[in-house]
């Protein structure tokens, strides 16, 4: 027994190992690997009471800009294979707008117009949802321009809003960005 | 993404649930067993170990999901593995991985032939990492929050550590009586790398409830910490080094130093009746060496962009605000962090005396041997959130007189089938030995949720009989 020979216990010790197997692995699939995460965010909102816009009955135009500058993150926008904006807007005052949406690139230019007619309050309810708008192709590349978002409000010409005046004009909105990274 | 991905997944795939080193725990004919315990009952004139070859141990698993679920050739999209992956996981599955490497290892008895008592040093390298499953993040990154409406993403997912580092120890170890062994070793930390992220807590949420003045509510709640030390200078664009090279050179020649002790004891109740229990790696490192700790802490609440028709502008932009409610901090304090403590203990029963081949050795008294260790070991070890517990049950034999074999059946937190085999043969003065658990999945590693083997050659004198 003391003749215990070196080949005995190395192959007694290697045999745990080659008794071992393993199926076929493919490490290369790790290239395969996309993520493709769908994010949803809040866009733009307002909130305007009648009692804020005083006229006397004319067309009327409120107007802002504002900074949009998610698209200057090359992160994002290089993996940003899809966008949607949802629009809803809630009129509860007697006179119909037309709310343009105008997507300004960094010189200024215009790249796009989102036009919605609003109908005027006539006691019943009054939200809207549009159209989903879908970004993709050029109109994605376009979007991938933007850095300001001009927001214009005409108010239609219909009875004169003062002080005492009832209602308001509210808009939500969201963006549905679909993602691919790889 | 993709290289963070993969790394993931190599932790993943070598990983396992403890550093519970079950079968080397207690096996005395292996020197590197009072690595376990020092006070364990190991004799000998002298040993020491192959150099980079005396001590070789890695645990390989993971938790939740194996090599074979993720890289099978079986003709399933690979991103579809990946979503099985997570979707079954949770956030208590634990990664955690150790490497341990004997660079060299010695000892010798000190005080002549009848003295038992034991000088022991070595010098060993080990990797350590620790991670929960980031569930919440991983479903978030692969879904987005689209799905997800109402649903908290939780940031305290994250947790996780990792630290490279050398030990060099010295022990002693003394037979203080035919029942008593006992035994401490002194260890010097140097560590070389470490990352430490585990006191997270946060949300992301996205909800749609009644009175907010957008679609939905968007909220990004962050308290998150990541401290490095031996790391920041590698994630600079002026580095042009060779990271692997510098972090082993940190290791061994400019680490964050730190200071660690073990105990242990050995108590004969009877000749056949014996306890034993160890604490191993009480100790801390002081983390001091190119130290930077990141934190990302506030609260940001995103609504979208408002135009305000009515005058008074005041002009926003998403990212400033962002960064402003929850800014990026570096701060650059020293810290402590403390090494993954870990206590065994046993309890074994011996039967069916040795009888030897040899003519009867009339010289010395000749101390009762047993063929048959029976018994059942304990395992704890410190970690974030809760600690590791793992009970076995052993059966040792030893088949012939230089060849013993050591069998485990271990049940923890995550496994009640995990079965451990070990081989310590003596040929000469060469003492090999290979431990292996989880044997039940060998017959396909790729399929094994976890892996942990220890291997190693030593040159062991004992006294001439």
């Amino acid at each position: 027994m003391k003749q215990l020979s070196v080949n005995t216990i190395i192959s007694s010790l290697s045999l745990v190992f080659f008794l071992s197997c393993s199926s076929d692995l493919d490490f290369d699939q790790i290239n395969d690997l996309k993520l493709k995460p769908v994010v949803v965010a809040n866009l733009a909102y307002f909130d305007v009471r009648a009692n804020q816009l005083l006229d006397n009955g004319g067309t009327h135009v409120l107007y802002d800009t504002r900074e949009f500058d998610v698209f200057k993150d090359k992160f994002f926008t290089n993996d940003l294979l899809k966008a949607e904006f949802d629009f809803e807007v809630e009129n509860t005052i007697n006179r119909a707008f037309t709310l343009n949406q105008r997507l300004i690139n960094a010189n200024g230019d215009i790249l796009e117009t989102i036009s919605y007619p609003v109908p005027a309050y006539t006691g019943s309810s009054n939200v809207i949802k549009y159209p989903t708008e879908v970004f993709e192709n050029q109109r994605l590349e376009l979007l991938k321009q933007t850095a300001k978002i001009d927001f214009e409000l005409i108010i239609a010409a219909g009875p004169p809003l003062n002080a005492g005046s009832t209602g308001s004009i509210k808009l939500r909105s969201s963006a549905t960005v679909y993602l691919e990274f790889e | 993404m993709k290289k963070v991905f993969l790394l993931l997944a190599i932790f993943y795939q070598l990983s396992s649930f403890s550093q519970n080193k079950e079968v080397l725990y207690n096996f005395t004919s292996i020197p590197q067993s009072s690595l376990v315990n020092p006070g364990a009952d190991v004799s000998y004139k002298f040993y020491f170990g192959v150099p980079v070859a005396s001590g070789v141990s890695a645990n390989l698993g993971s938790s939740s999901f194996s090599a074979y679920d993720l890289f099978a050739e079986n003709g399933v999209d690979f991103n579809d593995k990946v979503r099985n992956v997570v979707n079954k996981s949770s956030n208590k599955d634990r990664v955690i991985t150790n490497q341990q490497l004997e660079l060299f290892s010695g000892g010798f008895r000190i005080g002549g032939r009848d003295s038992k008592s034991y000088i022991s040093f070595g010098m060993y390298q080990e990797f350590d990492f620790f991670m929960f499953m980031p569930k919440d993040l991983a479903v978030l990154a692969l879904d987005g929050n689209k799905n997800h409406i109402g649903k908290s993403f939780n940031l305290g997912d994250l947790s996780l550590k990792a630290e490279v580092l050398s030990v060099f120890h010295v022990g002693f170890h003394k037979k203080v009586s035919e029942k008593l062994v006992l035994g401490g070793r002194a260890k010097i930390y140097s560590s070389g790398a470490n990352a430490t992220s585990t006191k997270n807590s946060g949300y992301i949420y996205t909800g749609q409830n009644v009175g907010t003045p957008n679609l939905y509510s968007q909220t990004i709640s962050s308290d998150l910490e990541l401290k490095t030390s031996g790391i920041s200078k590698f994630t600079k664009d002026e580095y042009e080094g060779n990271i692997a090279r510098d972090i082993a050179n940190n290791t061994f020649f400019n680490g964050s130093l730190g200071l660690g002790f073990d105990a242990g004891i050995t108590y004969y109740f009877k000749d056949n009746l014996q306890f034993t229990a160890s604490v191993i790696d009480l100790g801390f490192i002081r983390q001091s060496k190119d130290i930077e700790t990141l934190t990302y802490k506030g609260t940001y609440q995103y609504d979208g962009v408002n135009p305000n028709f009515l005058g008074n502008d005041d002009p926003e932009n998403v990212f400033d605000e962002f960064n402003a409610a929850i800014p990026r901090d570096t701060l650059y304090n020293k810290y402590t962090t403390w090494r993954p403590t870990k206590i065994y203990s046993s309890l074994q029963y011996s039967f069916g005396e040795y009888r030897s081949d040899e003519d009867c050795n009339c010289r010395t008294q000749v101390k009762r041997r047993y063929l048959n260790d029976a018994g059942v070991q304990f395992f704890a070890m410190s970690a974030p959130r809760t600690p590791l517990f793992a009970l076995t049950a052993f059966y040792k034999r030893s088949i012939f007189e230089k060849l013993d074999v050591k069998a485990t059946y271990t049940f923890d937190t995550f496994s009640n089938k995990n079965i451990g085999l070990g081989l310590s043969g003596t040929l000469w003065k060469v003492n090999m030995y290979l431990l292996v658990n989880n044997i039940l999945e060998l017959k396909d590693v790729s399929k094994a949720n976890s892996m942990a083997f220890q291997v190693g050659l030593n040159f062991v004198f004992q006294d001439k009989e």
